[in-house]
């Protein structure tokens, strides 16, 4: 219905501005409690997330710890070139590209098809016993469990053995001196370490499905894997979305302490991402500018895919973080 | 009281704390010294140079060195041997504060993560009065230039008479301690006799070699021969191929072991060497490819260790000499050696390690590289933000007197020496400890170990250690021989201009050779194409790096 010049006339005119806030201010008045409640997440952020953003401007300057912030001399982008004319920079991307690429095409898919596993078990022993073995290596330390990655993969570890053992090859594998092998290695333990806990959120989105769907549609003869496709899955997907979203914001964000832990010069060529030059050249070499430049750099990709991805998402499912 | 006084109140109690607050932080960030602060100047001048009634003079420096009890700051490694938790908890330590009236405040950091831990420390911005570390010598100009670091010449002119009298009696040693413009950063740790210069060596499995009737391998074709041997001929006598020929813990040992005898005297950490006045970057020269060359065929014959890359901590190497599989490696006297050999003593008949002289090569080279420079790259520096730069120097300067060179090599006398005809002896139970620790780790706890502080290293102390690990001969002069002065690039200290310049290309340099050179010790690259590692090399700058390398050097010895 379009408006004419005549309604517009008609309706009750704009408050003021200062009406305006005055309305807003009863309104925060009388749910004071609410925003007091507010109050400590929004100092948390502001400490904690929004304050030490302010340092990111060495990632423009020649930072000097002793001449401060502000006392560092500009550089403009310089870092930010140096960075992208390194030798290093593509295989850089390239490499944390792809082992967050291959993680998510893994473990993600994984972690539901985990879940929906678990889902049709009938037994419910069966269902908490595998539950909590699935869990276990989530709560054991990155140091413990790359020590056991360490263990197992040596040329007389068990997993060497074992491949000999049954003939499989016929001299070990030296998989963590083996550039070809760090991936498979990386994603292989990801998903030995996170599908058990990352399985649990699919698990809750399951429970939440109202049952009689489940009843109506076995009174129209549906069997379970009819169940599965029109029931179950439609069920989970805006969880499905909405953690899919969240990990393609986090593609280029590689876990670093499990690369540091488990590469070396033999496997750079594989294994070496952003963060972990990041870490070379900023803590172990001092070179904060720089690596502050690379972060940022970093971050800024991963919000921009963030975005990108929520909006797909939004237009092609109406599911979205925002 | 009414509301605007009761607010008043309230706000001048709130301005208050905040304050106080800041006050305490700022009174952590030197240390605690806060309090003893606004105190010192006084007391100091007092003390110096007029020695006050009552005191003591060592050296030319007068003892105590402060009137009230001063406390310091001074952030340090605690170092892997140590079983303690604080260095005053040492014996040293505790008669140096009974001499001095100067207390530490020790903060430690952990051994293996001290390197992360001291860019932090050094980041942070706030600092405690003096700073341990292990590369002053590279680094000093860097946070000298920064402002984290206080110039010490015009204070060890005045404060330091030990210290001073030292510089004054070697030349050398001032040149090599002073940077471009003048400045000197750290109080080093000292070597001042060539044969305590040596630092680790290749070391053989003896009784193999016995058994299996070798001799100590004297070329590096000897060394396939022998490492072949003991791969193929079981010395171990277990019946099984399980021996792992030569173990490493960095690749840059083995490096270190044959690159010389192939003519590029260099290891990987160090890899710049000095030829007819011209300083080069080994992995750029053409003759690095032989020893790339060689490598690859120990490594493909599984003479060298394949899990070389992985297993990468001492722990590791100790497990293997210990179950009695590894055959040769290259380390230290008395922490691989003796500590080997303490480790076996009455678990193994034959257990006996030799340390072998360097291989030659075909061409004839012949070369032993891991020697050091009398000036250590580690040592004490001085924060600029200590509040008593004086007494500083001064408990510094304590070090490098006959009294503080004794304590921090020997200890307490009576406690862990005694004086036999004029020289200091170990006890027995220092040298023979029977707490079940090693001599190495009972010596920790009465001194910071052997003299490798802020310190002069004393020959009296290795040699008497190196006998009780049943060492007969003495490597330390085997090597001495071999060391080539000329050879090895000095520590020269950059401009930051240079700094500059280095820092970033090298960087990616570095990564590159590790990187490729593994790759061609294992043979997944053909050492063959070693032109174009070369090639790559000049491509990232390693030219530009070197004209910096060449200028600092240069000037240097014009020093």
């Amino acid at each position: 219905m379009a408006m004419t010049a005549k309604t517009l006339a008609s309706r009750p005119k704009e408050p003021t501005t200062s009406k305006k806030l005055a309305r807003t201010w009863r309104r925060i008045a009388a749910n004071r409690y609410l925003y007091l409640m507010l109050l400590p997440t929004m100092l948390y952020f502001l400490i904690f997330e929004y304050k030490p953003m302010y340092g990111l401007i060495i990632a423009f300057k020649d930072f000097n710890p002793y001449a401060g912030f502000w006392g560092s001399p500009w550089v403009g982008f310089e870092h930010f070139e140096k960075f992208f004319e390194s030798y290093y920079f593509w295989r850089l991307l390239r490499n944390t590209f792809l082992i967050s690429f291959y993680s998510l095409i893994i473990i993600f898919p994984a972690s539901i098809v985990f879940a929906l596993l678990l889902n049709e078990l009938r037994s419910r022993k069966m269902k908490s016993v595998l539950q909590t073995i699935s869990y276990l290596p989530h709560f054991i330390s990155l140091i413990v469990i790359c020590g056991m990655i360490i263990d197992f993969t040596k040329s007389d570890g068990i997993i060497n053995s074992l491949l000999v053992g049954l003939g499989l090859i016929s001299e070990p594998i030296q998989f963590l001196i083996l550039p070809e092998w760090f991936r498979t290695l990386y994603v292989g333990s990801g998903l030995w370490q996170s599908v058990g806990w990352n399985s649990i959120i699919y698990l809750a989105a399951l429970s939440g499905i109202n049952p009689n769907l489940y009843e109506a549609a076995v009174v129209d003869g549906a069997n379970r894997w009819k169940q599965l496709i029109h029931i179950t899955l439609p069920g989970i997907l805006p969880t499905v979305l909405i953690l899919l979203i969240l990990n393609i914001g986090n593609l280029l964000s590689v876990g670093w302490d499990k690369i540091i832990l488990l590469y070396n010069p033999g496997t750079y060529e594989t294994a070496d991402v952003i963060s972990t030059f990041v870490y070379r050249r900023g803590v172990m070499e001092a070179d904060y500018s720089f690596s502050a430049a690379v972060g940022l750099f970093n971050s800024i990709i991963n919000f921009t895919l963030l975005v990108v991805a929520n909006a797909i998402s939004r237009r092609t499912t109406k599911n979205s973080l925002w | 009281m009414n509301v605007a006084k009761k607010r008043f109140a309230l706000l001048l109690s709130a301005l208050l704390l905040i304050s106080a607050v800041l006050s305490a932080c700022s009174g952590n960030n030197n240390g605690g010294s806060g309090g003893s602060a606004s105190s010192s100047p006084s007391s100091s001048s007092a003390a110096s140079p007029s020695a006050p009634s009552g005191g003591r003079d060592v050296g030319g420096l007068s003892l105590p060195i402060a009137e009230e009890k001063l406390n310091l700051s001074l952030w340090s490694p605690i170092g892997g041997n140590f079983r303690g938790t604080n260095f005053n908890e040492k014996a040293s330590f505790q008669k140096m504060e009974e001499n001095t009236n100067v207390h530490i405040d020790f903060q430690h950091a952990a051994e293996g993560a001290s390197a992360d831990a001291f860019t932090l420390l050094m980041s942070s911005g706030s600092l405690p009065d003096m700073i341990y570390y292990e590369r002053w010598s590279a680094d000093a100009v860097k946070y000298g230039e920064q402002g984290a670091l206080l110039p010490l010449e015009d204070l060890i002119e005045q404060h330091a008479p030990n210290f001073k009298k030292i510089l004054d009696e070697n030349p050398d040693i001032r040149g090599q301690l002073t940077t471009p413009d003048g400045h000197i950063y750290y109080m080093p740790n000292l070597i001042l006799e060539s044969k305590d210069l040596v630092q680790m060596f290749p070391q053989i499995r003896q009784d193999w070699l016995d058994k299996l009737n070798l001799q100590q391998p004297a070329t590096t074709e000897d060394w396939y021969n022998v490492l072949k041997a003991f791969r193929e001929q079981d010395p171990n006598g277990n019946g099984k191929k399980d021996e792992i020929p030569l173990v490493s813990v960095f690749l840059d040992n083995i490096v270190m072991l044959f690159a010389p005898a192939f003519g590029v005297p260099v290891g990987m950490n160090s890899p710049f060497f000095v030829e007819d006045g011209q300083v080069k970057y080994g992995p750029a020269d053409p003759r690095f490819k032989d020893v790339v060359t060689f490598l690859n065929r120990l490594y493909s014959e599984q003479l060298l260790d394949p899990e070389y890359l992985v297993d990468t901590t001492f722990d590791t190497l100790t497990e293997k000499v210990t179950t009695d599989v590894a055959g040769a490696w290259f380390g230290w006297s008395g922490s691989y050696m003796g500590n080997f050999t303490t480790l076996m003593a009455g678990k193994h008949d034959t257990f006996k390690i030799s340390p072998v002289l360097p291989p030659e090569g075909p061409n004839g080279d012949r070369g032993h590289v891991s020697f050091r420079w009398q000036v250590g790259d580690q040592g004490l520096a001085v924060s600029s933000q200590t509040k008593n730069p004086e007494e500083v120097v001064k408990w510094l300067d304590y070090q490098y007197s006959e009294e503080g060179i004794l304590l921090n090599n020997f200890g307490v006398e009576g406690q862990s020496y005694d004086i036999v005809d004029g020289q200091p002896v170990f006890k027995q139970e220092v040298l023979y400890p029977t707490n079940g620790l090693t001599n190495t780790q009972e010596l920790l706890n009465h001194t910071i170990g052997g003299g490798t502080w802020s310190t002069v290293a004393d020959t009296r102390y290795s040699e008497q250690i190196r006998v009780a690990n049943g060492q007969t001969e003495n490597p330390l002069e085997l090597y001495a021989d071999y060391l080539e002065y000329d050879k090895k690039l000095p520590p020269v200290k950059f401009t930051s201009e240079e700094n500059d310049i280095v820092t970033p290309l090298m960087a990616d340099i570095q990564t590159y050779v590790t990187e490729t050179i593994n790759q061609m010790i294992m043979g997944r690259t053909s050492p063959d194409t070693y032109d174009q590692v070369i090639a790559q090399l000049e491509k990232m700058g390693i030219k530009e790096v070197l004209a910096q390398y060449q200028s600092a050097y240069d000037r240097f010895n014009g020093n």
